[in-house]
């Protein structure tokens, strides 16, 4: 599992906080994470590193966003993350790619909670820490690493996997989620290649 | 492998609709939407769905009402409920009316998936199902004409089994040992009702009462010494299926008052328990006994003879329709020729003349045990009369001798027509073939009354 310490300086160069400038010029292979509210920055970059090293897509950090106050369901107390998807998606600046990180407690009108959700074949996925918490610190951003990448695969395309050693199997429960190995079947690896290379060839941004 | 069951989506709420779709998309079901009981029946009439999953609550046409119309449309639809809490009533009325199951939004995430997966299966089960169904049906298409007949008698015995035989009324089938009451059953059982159920048979005269009562209501752990574990009976296994009792004029009074209970009831006890159990099955009985005879000797109940004798088929014995026997020597000689692997194509014309000639009190299975010893003890490629030289002694001394099988037909044709006072039409039937066939013979072999 790709923790910080374990990230060497190549990847570490790779994830760039930007503070100043939310704009970034879009970049080839590139997503955009966004932090909504305070997020715990080591998961964040936990989250970076194995986007980069299982998916080969680069991961700017962009600068946090406040709580998504217009996706909160008061009855339920929870933060729609449909709507926040949707709000996440109308903003066309930067990558063509984005993930937006959230503590906060998500979940869907048909579902009492999520661990994240995504745009199949879309642009925007939104994971949450807030019910991966429980176990060692390590534990948590393995379990934040594992939703991250599994729904950026279905922004890509990728439908749930029926092979139960695959990242892209469906996750019923924490139990489940971490008897899932950090890694995409051979079938999901390929898939993901070449739906990566077929965007980014698509596109007609700038490259650096 | 991904499923790839069609789902329709029917709720009036676009957020509902959207979250589920894409939830179900991912999981990768190909999925449909409709945002009313209206716009569903119309998406149905062009095609229909494996799964739907139908809102209660909707205006105008509810969940009830489109679960109505769509099991007019689709009998066998699965439709799952989506209802919020506080519904549950309705859900569950929705149930009764055929909906296979409900979910109360918002649900837990695995719940979702494991409803879907759980019809998934369901509906390949099913579709392995009618598969297998429709091979069955094409099998019992021949279930009769894979019985091996030649003979006119069994050919009118079996189009009247074959009209009785979807009903599920008990059969009597009497016949001497061995005339094959048990394929006759099972070819019964194929083309009943029950074809997909099981057939149970026990041969009712070969145990004592005890074991037999045991065999057929099965019994309770500890009902009687020895009985370490409960075990299912008879009766109990053939549930849904056909039941065989052969050589049933063989049980006690006792066992038939047992039986009778059982098939009035439907339903029995094993031996040291007290729950019912469901018995529901076809009967078929056979026996070679005369029941009636029985009956006046206060040995066999007339009020179970009666309930066990809706129909009757009485088998001829071999002797009385030799027609059969050219046939199933030839069908069992080729069955025989396959499993031994010997190189046999036929018989000598004195050979057949000879299984024409015996009179077989075993009748067909005496028939398949002489043709295979026959066939392991071949030297050649075609059986001769030296062959069946095992068959009962004197068989040289019989009335036919060394006669050719024209000649062994003659004299039979004669002895038939001279025993009915030359009356063609009750020959013919004696002979078990059609008039027109035994009049064609006594023209050519020119046949006159003496």
């Amino acid at each position: 599992m790709a923790s910080w310490e374990h990230v060497d300086d190549n990847r570490k160069s790779a994830v760039r906080t930007l503070n100043a400038d939310p704009v970034i010029t879009p970049r080839k292979n590139h997503i955009d994470i966004v932090p909504l509210g305070h997020v715990d920055p080591l998961a964040v970059s936990v989250v970076a590193a194995n986007l980069q090293s299982l998916i080969g897509l680069n991961a700017d950090v962009l600068a946090m966003n406040p709580d998504p106050e217009y996706a909160y369901i008061p009855q339920r107390r929870q933060f729609d993350a449909i709507k926040i998807i949707k709000e996440i998606s109308r903003n066309k600046q930067g990558a063509r790619l984005k993930l937006a990180v959230t503590e906060l407690d998500i979940c869907t009108p048909i579902l009492t909670f999520v661990f994240g959700e995504s745009q199949l074949g879309g642009a925007v996925a939104l994971v949450s820490l807030n019910r991966l918490q429980g176990g060692a610190a390590e534990t948590v951003f393995e379990r934040a690493a594992k939703i991250s990448v599994h729904e950026v695969g279905h922004v890509l395309g990728l439908e749930h996997c029926w092979e139960i050693r695959c990242l892209m199997h469906f996750s019923r429960d924490i139990e489940q989620l971490d008897s899932l190995p950090l890694q995409f079947c051979s079938a999901c690896e390929y898939e993901a290649t070449r739906r990566i290379r077929h965007l980014y060839s698509t596109l007609s941004r700038p490259s650096s | 492998m991904m499923p790839s069951m069609r789902i329709l989506v029917v709720d009036d709420e676009e957020p509902i609709r959207e979250a589920l779709s894409a939830w179900l998309i991912k999981d990768g079901y190909r999925v449909s939407v409709a945002d009313s009981g209206l716009t569903a029946l119309a998406c149905i009439e062009d095609d229909l769905f494996d799964l739907y999953l139908v809102d209660i609550k909707m205006p105008g046409m509810d969940g009830i009402e489109l679960l109505g119309r769509i099991k007019e449309r689709q009998p066998d639809a699965n439709v799952i409920m989506i209802t919020a809490h506080g519904s549950i009533q309705t859900a569950v009325e929705a149930m009764k009316k055929g909906a296979c199951d409900y979910i109360c939004k918002p649900f837990d995430p695995d719940e979702l998936s494991l409803v879907t997966e759980r019809v998934a299966a369901n509906q390949a089960l099913r579709n392995e199902n009618l598969a297998l169904r429709e091979q069955l049906m094409e099998q019992q298409e021949s279930s009769f004409e894979g019985l091996v007949i030649e003979s006119q008698a069994l050919r009118e015995i079996f189009e009247s089994l074959r009209e009785v035989a979807p009903s599920s009324a008990p059969i009597l089938i009497t016949g001497e040992t061995g005339v094959g009451k048990e394929m006759v059953a099972r070819a019964v059982h194929m083309q009943s009702e029950q074809a997909y159920g099981p057939f149970v048979a026990i041969n009712c005269g070969a145990q004592s009462e005890t074991l037999l009562e045991s065999e057929l209501f099965g019994h309770e752990r500890g009902a009687f010494t020895g009985a370490v574990k409960a075990r299912r009976g008879r009766l109990e296994m053939a549930h849904n299926g056909t039941l065989f009792l052969d050589e049933i004029g063989e049980i006690s009074t006792k066992m038939q008052i047992s039986l009778l209970r059982v098939l009035e009831e439907k339903r029995l006890q094993r031996m040291g328990g007290s729950q019912d159990v469901a018995a529901n099955f076809r009967l078929v009985c056979a026996t070679h006994r005369d029941l009636p005879r029985l009956i006046r000797e206060d040995q066999f109940r007339e009020d179970f003879y009666y309930r066990i004798n809706v129909i009757s088929v009485h088998i001829p014995p071999l002797r009385d329709r030799l027609a059969d026997v050219p046939v199933l020597a030839d069908h069992f000689l080729e069955q025989y020729v396959h499993e031994t692997g010997k190189r046999v194509e036929g018989w000598t014309q004195r050979a057949m003349g000879l299984l024409m000639a015996y009179h077989w009190p075993g009748n067909v299975r005496e028939l398949r045990n002489v043709v295979e010893r026959a066939v392991v003890l071949a030297r050649g490629h075609m059986i001769g009369a030296d062959a069946l030289s095992f068959l009962q002694p004197g068989l040289d001394d019989c009335r036919f001798g060394t006669m050719t099988l024209k000649e062994v037909e003659i004299s039979h044709i004669k002895a038939a027509l001279e025993s009915t006072g030359w009356n063609i039409s009750r020959a013919a039937k004696q002979l078990a073939v059609d008039r027109s066939t035994l009049a064609r013979k006594i023209k050519r072999y020119q046949l006159t009354r003496t």
